[in-house]
């Protein structure tokens, strides 16, 4: 679920220092105690690399001066891996090399602490690397996320729908996703305002964060279109969560225009194991239950097994 | 604080609370170290003698023995510059860097 977190300072980050002198990792644990850090140690660059892969470390501190695989060679292979190239990395470098601080910062490195180290200047250095990195992770993260509404944008739900449907071939799982379109939508900005409008939205997508599960992607599809991926949930689970969405805003009020009730069409594509269905098929699918829910009268849930074949429709008793 | 040069060699970190363990460990492993540099100098196996010096340098400035990086610095440098059979040209720097060693204290 995308929340901006309220501070940087609250996240645990973890450093893997990499130095084949075990005096060095001793050290390093004793000093470094009372940072917020957790350190991993690694003494060569191969272990290195597999820990850097499998651990994601907040920060590495590579030693450059090291027998076998040297500090810019692991630095090579970490800027080379897609896993791990954006890993910040520190460089120890040694007392007759100022040249290979150049080098290193031309292979990706983002400081350098010359060997033997003073401790405080080390301290000072990792916290401002582990600072910029929290506020490249941030911008990361912003860039995924619909400014009005505080959802997962549009990329981020391409990224994840391909994703999950590939992840529904490999295992069987079963997936759902839902399409959420606000009834009537145009004519409450013609009436109130594009500003109410776009209270409505949020509102709607608060709503939304409320009902679902931690598992679940609610994203902002398009203008007044909400898309919510269900995985590892059945089309009958994902309609009853979506029809409890639909029924939740129907029970809502809107203080500004108490006279205007707002309903959602949802319709919904899911399938309870793997289906021979593409990512867009299925999306097409989702969007067909869609016009059905619009056409049979708006305000309700129209859910399409994939498996089955079946479609059932949750509205309102009339 | 004045220090003779024969006395004991106090770590810069000796009346530091949180490095004093430390310190004695690291102090209590030096004669291993140096029977092992010695070992290899006697045996002319100069990337063995490389390696401890090396991980000497590195580790002394850390533990408040910035001398100690000082001297093995030195030795490196010039173990780096020579060949295996003219291991007895640093016996100066060896000798400097062992008896340093031979001084640390916690």
């Amino acid at each position: 679920m995308p929340e901006a977190q309220s501070t940087t300072e609250d996240k645990r980050h973890s450093l893997l220092v990499v130095d084949d002198s075990e005096d060095v990792h001793r050290l390093l644990q004793a000093r470094l105690r009372q940072e917020n850090i957790d350190l991993i140690a690694a003494l060569d660059g191969k272990t290195a690399l597999a820990m850097a892969d499998s651990e994601k470390p907040s920060l590495i501190l590579l030693d450059l001066d090291m027998p076998d695989m040297d500090g810019f060679e692991v630095l090579r292979h970490l800027k080379d891996n897609s896993d791990t190239r954006d890993i910040p990395v520190i460089v120890l470098s040694g007392l007759h090399s100022p040249a290979d601080k150049v080098v290193a910062f031309d292979l990706g490195a983002v400081d350098y602490v010359t060997k033997p180290f003073d401790l405080m200047e080390l301290r000072v250095r990792l916290r401002s690397a582990l600072r910029m990195s929290d506020l490249v992770d941030m911008l990361g993260k912003l860039a995924h996320i619909d400014g009005l509404t505080g959802l997962w944008n549009r990329a981020h739900f391409d990224d994840r729908w391909a994703a999950c449907t590939s992840e529904n071939d490999r295992s069987g799982r079963p997936l759902c996703i839902a399409l959420f379109d606000l009834d009537h939508f145009k004519s409450i900005n013609d009436t109130y305002g594009h500003p109410a409008g776009d209270g409505a939205l949020q509102g709607f997508a608060k709503l939304i964060k409320r009902e679902i599960r931690a598992s679940d992607i609610p994203c902002r599809y398009g203008g007044e279109e909400f898309a919510l991926i269900m995985p590892g949930t059945t089309p009958e689970d994902g309609a009853i969560v979506c029809d409890r969405i639909r029924q939740e805003l129907g029970a809502m009020n809107w203080p500004a225009h108490p006279e205007r009730k707002i309903t959602v069409s949802i319709g919904i594509a899911g399938a309870d194991a793997d289906v021979q269905v593409s990512p867009e098929q299925w999306l097409e699918d989702t969007d067909k239950a869609l016009y059905r829910a619009k056409k049979g009268g708006r305000d309700r849930v129209v859910v399409a097994n994939l498996t089955s074949g079946q479609t059932l429709e949750f509205a309102k008793a009339a | 604080m004045l220090q003779s040069d024969n006395g004991p060699l106090r770590s810069e970190f000796s009346d530091d609370p949180d490095m004093t363990e430390l310190v004695i460990e690291y102090v209590e492993k030096m004669p291993q170290r140096v029977h092992s540099m010695v070992t290899a100098f006697e045996t002319s196996s100069r990337e063995q003698l490389i390696r401890i010096v090396h991980q000497l340098k590195g580790s002394g400035g850390g533990y408040g023995f910035p001398q100690l990086t000082t001297v093995a610095d030195r030795l490196e440098q010039r173990l780096l510059s020579i060949s295996d059979q003219e291991l007895s040209t640093v016996d100066p720097e060896f000798r400097a860097l062992i008896e340093l060693c031979g001084r640390m204290a916690a």
